[in-house]
């Protein structure tokens, strides 16, 4: 009994040899994505080491008592990494991995076409992102600039929180392109907003008595602000004939909209784009 | 009519011993797992404010993205988190699976309570940003050997956006503090 007592200790002593013998891990406190750390060790033996992090689950076997190196295409993504070192027993600890700095912008400009003349239309959020698109959630500045033809450059800086630095701002006063762009450091992110006209302001018709009824058009359309309002843009005749109305919807080309009316009693004309109503005019009989 | 002291002990005993495996059962238990519970609050999120239904969808998403995150990872199958994860996020998921699969690991999400706060949505409707301070017990297999198992807390910053039928998760990113 004792020598199978005895073979079974030394084969518990054989096995331990190959394990690690206590020890513990150390390091990193912390990482920046995509550099190289490394993890110190105590203690001796045999071990088997696990990162498991983002993007990742990595199984090696190690030495107590060497440093275990994490390489820097380990480390890309930011986060929380859980080590493990398991020999007899398993100890584990965490470690963050921070962001690098912004390598490139998401950024969001809305409408792609705004009207003239509105207040607030126009917004833009940017994010900051590392090479390896981690966001970059330490305060940040992104300067914005807005740039149209014949006016000068306006900038926002603005802090990003929470990782996000966004804004609103008005359209300006004349039709064409807005260029946004959000830059942070070397970094610049750009997208266009099309102004365009506004509603219709003055909307003018006049008409005439032609063999087939009436014709009637509208001067050219534009906005208050003097923008012609684009062609397409549908502008709608009511002619009110006694107890009947008929409508026609005509699409502005080359700056005017155009209409033939069949009426051959008095008739009250007008027209109207949008929410605008234009003037009325009144025709007699034929 | 004599009380029988010994049958109502043996009450009070099973009494005990259920509650007992009431209370524990689930910081241990390693099988099917309850759905992740969500709180959302959207009390201070700006510089829109968020639609009931929006709410809704954005909530109903994000725990969709956890029982398919858990899912994914528990049994190393790349198919769960598409529905809920597009560019940065289901790339990195997927980073993790595949890496899981080859050095035969794999990862439990059990008894998730998350803690969302909504703190960005956008002016367009079109991106919204989560805090969620997540609470569940983690454990890691290498094979059938579980070498860690431990109830924690981490902190993740959420960007997701509108899917086609549903709200998904962009980015996720776990942070020592918001």
């Amino acid at each position: 009994m004792w020598s199978k007592v005895a073979g079974t200790l030394a084969v518990f002593c054989l096995a331990g040899a190959s394990f690690a013998q206590g020890g513990e891990l150390r390091g990193p406190a912390s990482a920046i994505a995509g550099h190289p750390a490394s993890i110190s060790t105590t203690g001796s033996g045999a071990a088997t080491f696990y990162l498991i992090g983002p993007g990742i689950a990595l199984k090696r076997e190690v030495k107590m008592g060497k440093d275990i190196a994490l390489a820097s295409q380990e480390l890309q993504n930011a986060g929380e990494y859980l080590r493990i070192v398991c020999a007899d027993t398993c100890q584990s600890a965490e470690f963050f991995v921070s962001p690098e700095k912004p390598a490139s912008l998401a950024f969001l400009v809305h409408p792609s076409r705004a009207p003239v003349g509105e207040n607030d239309v126009i917004s833009a959020v940017a994010l900051p992102f590392d090479r390896f698109e981690n966001m970059v959630l330490a305060p940040t500045e992104v300067d914005f600039q807005l740039t149209a033809k014949s006016v000068a450059p306006v900038s926002h800086r603005v802090t990003t929180q929470d990782g996000i630095a966004w804004f609103r701002t008005n359209s300006g006063r004349s039709a064409g392109a807005l260029q946004v762009e959000a830059s942070v450091d070397d970094v610049s992110a750009r997208r266009i907003v099309q102004q365009v006209a506004s509603n219709p302001c003055n909307l003018h018709i006049k008409g005439q008595r032609t063999a087939k009824g009436i014709s009637v058009e509208t001067d050219p359309v534009h906005d208050c602000a003097g923008n012609p309002v684009p062609d397409g843009t549908i502008v709608t005749f009511t002619a009110k004939d006694g107890q009947e109305t008929s409508t026609v919807d005509s699409p502005i080309k080359r700056g005017v909209a155009r209409a033939e009316l069949t009426a051959s009693g008095p008739v009250v004309i007008s027209a109207a784009s949008g929410v605008v109503m234009g003037n009325e005019i009144r025709m007699g009989a034929q | 009519m004599k009380p029988r002291s010994g049958e109502s002990t043996r009450h009070l005993v099973k009494a005990i011993v259920l509650a007992a495996i009431a209370l524990f059962a689930p910081l241990y238990s390693v099988g099917v797992d309850a759905s992740p519970q969500v709180e959302l609050d959207t009390s201070r999120v700006g510089p829109r404010a968020i639609e009931t239904l929006t709410e809704r969808s954005v909530l109903a998403g994000y725990r969709f993205a956890w029982e398919n995150l858990a899912s994914a990872l528990q049994s190393n199958s790349l198919a769960p988190l598409n529905g809920s994860f597009v560019g940065t996020a289901n790339s990195s998921l997927k980073e993790r699976v595949i890496a899981q699969q080859r050095s035969g690991l794999s990862s439990r999400y059990l008894n998730q309570i998350h803690k969302v706060d909504a703190v960005f949505y956008a002016p367009e409707g079109d991106l919204i940003e989560l805090h969620d301070r997540a609470e569940y017990t983690l454990q890691i297999l290498d094979g059938d050997k579980t070498v860690h198992n431990e109830r924690i807390v981490v902190r993740y910053v959420v960007l997701m956006t509108p899917g086609a039928d549903r709200w998904v998760v962009r980015q996720m990113q776990s942070v020592p503090h918001f």
